[in-house]
């Protein structure tokens, strides 16, 4: 594919202009709301006072009367901070995956010790990486805003990607645990009929010693399944919340024109209610009640005056 | 599949390199181009979190300069001035600006002017000016459509813009394709002719640096005709799925509006039906209406079991198999749900406006028959009082077209009854059709009665039959294709633009239509590509026609020819 980049030309005739441009600059500039002054010297202050500004203004409300002169450098808003939070969340978790990932093939390999160190390590992971997830999901609710405007659009698409990546996450999550648990319960069958041909050969005594250790190996299986139950449990919660965020592929929604649309429509709904809300303030009855008593108190005096003219 | 990749590798290559949160500017016809390719969630991954319009960014204030922008734009004068406003009221950190197509010298010096803070981190021509609506089609969807039909002298300046958009259009398709073509056009369409110079000198003249590509294979074929070479086409009434959603519904960039069809859920009110992201329709698209009624119940049965199953949750795990595959199971759902409401809305039409009834005539009017038969079948609906006017304007345009020189009596017949019948349609039309797409203006052998050898194909088809009724109408596009792949398309026809003679065959061939292209051709295209024939076809257009849009065109330039010569 072809392409032609202009850029060149363009810095070229923007130095041009530039150099034309600064020998005449003085208050008639359009854009700086300053005026007069030595102009090397007054650039320079200006601009320093208009990045000072553009530091005190952190929220989004900030009317941006006067720093419609520089392009301005301020801090982003704060949301930015917790959606890059969340961000460096997921990839904590990601990689801890990878981690969990080894750890259930290393767990699942014959091994002659009981095994007790994989699966503490295996379930330090786990809950490690459910609690991210689950602190990532509480923060993700704060990104929501509310109103009509350009900056609750963009909160809300990081909300979606986020919540995107959180639950494919999760879903990841429970496929590997489940196989691991699929694994797991194979290999004690496994284990149990193992014992079970081996019991037929030995004596009675030893005959309960192995049901002992079969007996605890099995508790200890069901320990392990219980705890994986209730990890799974509050994914399914998780999966649950995010799936309202998340876009369906393929959908409508997922149409880019739809989503510029409904702005435009949101932003017209959100002008229209403080237009209605004015109206009626401007009918209000209380300016009914104060003309009226004021106008019968007139009518009270005439006919005041007019009795004493009469009488 | 070449085309939707192009544009998607233009819009990868705009966002790739920068990083951050961006917010994705385009305008009216940008917002075409991207979305047909690109989808909402793909943005996002891409860290794009805010799409908008450039006439409504430039109205509100809010300062986001932890955003970077990103203008997708066409280079015309309207955007340079929305663009000059916004560069000197600057909202965002930094600004990167991408334009469809080649940007004149005073453009970039008006843009350099504003441009006073160096906010400006590049500017780039990337050619997607075209709309990748399907595998081998592009359009240009030009909202004035109209003047292809009308003569230079009528409007000129209108005229050189229809003409300048086109060969942009076609310009940018070659570019991001990166190949220099071969033109070839239709003798006799004056506005065939004048862009196929057009886009030769600017492909060959003015812009030889930017297209001359030095490859060494053979050049691919550009040819040029004119809708009005083939009227009866956009005129017909379409039996497959893509072509009759179209001519019955309605589709704008692959989306399909059903809000006027009485109530339906909220999710089912516009659709998309894309062949990219829907398998069931990229299987069926091109399948005839009984077929894709057969197939749809087939679809419904395996929802209907899997539904089932999803019924029987006992354990444990059944309902976390359940939960795994509940994505899954909801976007069979929905598809489900979409093709069978638009089936159902089609047959409710088909119902409504007696459509078999009138199909059936059509397409003896359009491939054989004898006249006196038509001239009955047609007199007989137009006395039909349940066929709606557009139907009854449609049969008596085609009997025009196909029996115009013989028995202008029966013409007349037919005209006064239309008159009489019809409130909407003046007859006045069909003569104006006549004009325009009479027998003496059209290249090429629409009804195969001009060529012998064309009259004995036809007779030998009469004799065989037809598969099925409805659908036995081919384009003419069909006979010039395959002119094409046997390498005889006449040279008196079709001449060529300059002095580059073909060497060798083709293997890639792209068609131009100036007027508009229809679903119908766009079938007929994808069948010889997939039949192997050694060429690959891509179609292309100023716009998509169906008859609605068709009529629309013909009456506005109806309307214009006829205040023109009332002033003169």
């Amino acid at each position: 594919m072809a392409t032609r980049n202009r850029s060149w030309l363009f810095n070229k005739y923007r130095d041009a202009l530039k150099g034309a441009r600064l020998p005449t600059s003085s208050s008639t500039a359009n854009l700086r709301p300053r005026s007069g002054g030595a102009p090397a010297i007054e650039m320079a202050s200006t601009s320093l006072l208009h990045s000072k500004r553009s530091y005190t203004a952190l929220s989004t409300d900030d009317p941006g009367n006067s720093s419609k002169g520089t392009a301005p450098i301020g801090l982003p808003p704060s949301w930015v901070d917790v959606s890059g939070e969340i961000a460096t969340n997921v990839q904590r978790a990601r990689a801890k995956m990878a981690e969990l990932g080894k750890a259930h093939a290393k767990a699942l390999m014959p091994s002659f010790g009981d095994g007790k160190e994989d699966q503490r390590n295996i379930e330090n992971l786990t809950s490690k990486i459910t609690n991210l997830l689950k602190r990532s999901e509480k923060r993700l609710q704060k990104l929501s805003a509310t109103g009509p405007s350009e900056d609750s659009n963009v909160r809300k698409n990081v909300q979606r990607q986020l919540a995107t990546d959180l639950q494919k996450l999760s879903v990841e999550l429970r496929k590997k645990q489940s196989t691991y648990l699929k694994r797991l319960r194979q290999q004690m069958e496994e284990g149990a009929d193992m014992e079970m041909n081996l019991n037929g050969n030995r004596s009675k005594e030893e005959d309960d010693d192995w049901d002992d250790m079969m007996f605890n190996e099995h508790q200890m299986a069901k320990l392990k399944q219980s705890e994986i139950v209730e990890s799974v449990n509050e994914l399914a919660q998780i999966m649950k919340d995010l799936s309202v965020l998340v876009i369906d592929q393929g959908t409508i929604i997922d149409w880019i024109d739809y989503n510029i649309l409904n702005v435009a429509t949101t932003v017209e709904e959100g002008l229209k209610q403080p237009q209605k809300a004015e109206r009626t303030q401007k009918q209000g009855g209380m300016v009914m009640c104060a003309s009226v008593l004021v106008v019968m108190c007139f009518v009270m005096l005439v006919l005041l005056i007019l009795k004493e003219i009469f009488f | 599949m070449v085309l939707v990749s192009a544009v998607r590798d233009y819009v990868n290559r705009m966002l790739q390199d920068i990083s951050g949160m961006k917010v994705l500017i385009l305008d009216s016809q940008t917002v075409s181009i991207v979305s047909v390719v690109y989808s909402q969630s793909e943005l996002l991954q891409k860290e794009v979190f805010l799409v908008e319009l450039i006439d409504s960014i430039s109205k509100s204030e809010e300062s986001m300069s932890h955003l970077k922008a990103v203008y997708f734009l066409r280079p015309t004068s309207e955007n340079i001035q929305y663009m000059r406003r916004q560069l000197s009221n600057p909202r965002f950190g930094e600004y990167h600006l991408f334009f469809s197509n080649m940007l004149k010298d005073t453009q970039i010096h008006l843009l350099a002017d504003s441009d006073e803070q160096e906010i400006v981190q590049q500017v780039q021509e990337f050619y997607a000016d075209f709309i990748a609506v399907d595998p081998y089609h592009f359009t240009l969807n030009m909202p004035s459509n109209h003047y292809y039909i009308l003569p230079a002298v009528l409007d000129p300046s209108n005229l050189q813009n229809f003409c300048d958009r086109a060969v942009d259009g076609i310009g940018a398709v070659f570019l991001a394709l990166k190949r220099r073509p071969i033109i070839r056009y239709s003798r006799t369409s004056d506005i065939a002719k004048r862009v196929a110079h057009e886009a030769a000198k600017l492909m060959y003249q003015q812009e030889s640096g930017l297209f001359d590509f030095r490859r060494m294979d053979i050049s691919p074929l550009l040819l040029i005709v004119d809708r009005r070479d083939d009227p009866v086409t956009p005129l017909l009434n379409q039996w497959t799925y893509q072509a009759m959603v179209y001519e019955l519904i309605g589709i704008q960039d692959n989306k399909v509006d059903l809000r006027s069809t009485g109530k339906l859920p909220k999710d089912q009110q516009e659709v998309v039906l894309s062949s990219e992201q829907d398998a069931f329709f990229k299987a069926n698209m091109y399948e005839n209406f009984g077929d894709i009624g057969m197939n749809i119940k087939r679809m419904v049965d395996d929802f209907q079991q899997v539904a089932k199953s999803n019924q029987n949750i006992q354990t444990i795990e059944d309902m976390a198999k359940f939960v795994d595959n509940y994505p899954e199971y909801r976007k069979m759902h929905g598809n489900v749900s979409k093709h069978v409401t638009l089936v159902t809305e089609m047959s409710k039409i088909v119902e409504e406006r007696k459509l078999m009834l009138v199909s059936e005539t059509e397409q003896e009017l359009a491939c054989n028959g004898g006249q006196v038969a038509a001239f009955e079948a047609v007199t007989n609906l137009l006395n039909n009082e349940n066929i709606s006017d557009i139907d009854r304007l449609r049969l008596v345009m085609l009997y025009a077209l196909r029996y115009e020189k013989e028995s202008p009596v029966q013409l007349m017949q037919l005209f006064n009854k239309l008159q009489s019948r019809s409130a909407k349609y003046k007859p006045g039309l069909v003569q104006f059709l006549l004009k325009q797409a009479g027998v003496d203006k059209r290249t090429g052998d629409l009804y195969g009665n001009r060529d012998f050898l064309n009259i004995a194909r036809n007779m030998a088809r009469g004799l065989k039959g037809v598969e099925n009724v409805y659908t036995q109408h081919q384009p003419l596009l069909v006979q010039t294709m395959e002119s094409i792949i046997k390498g005889r398309l006449k040279d008196v026809d079709y001449p060529y633009v300059g002095n580059h003679y073909q060497q060798g065959r083709t293997q890639e061939v792209i068609i131009f239509i100036v007027g508009g292209t229809t679903y119908e051709e766009l079938r007929s295209i994808a069948q010889l590509n997939a039949s192997n024939s050694g060429i690959r076809f891509i179609l292309g257009g100023t716009a998509v026609l169906n008859t609605k849009r068709f009529l629309k065109d013909l009456e506005e330039a109806q309307v214009i020819a006829r205040t023109n010569a009332n002033v003169v």
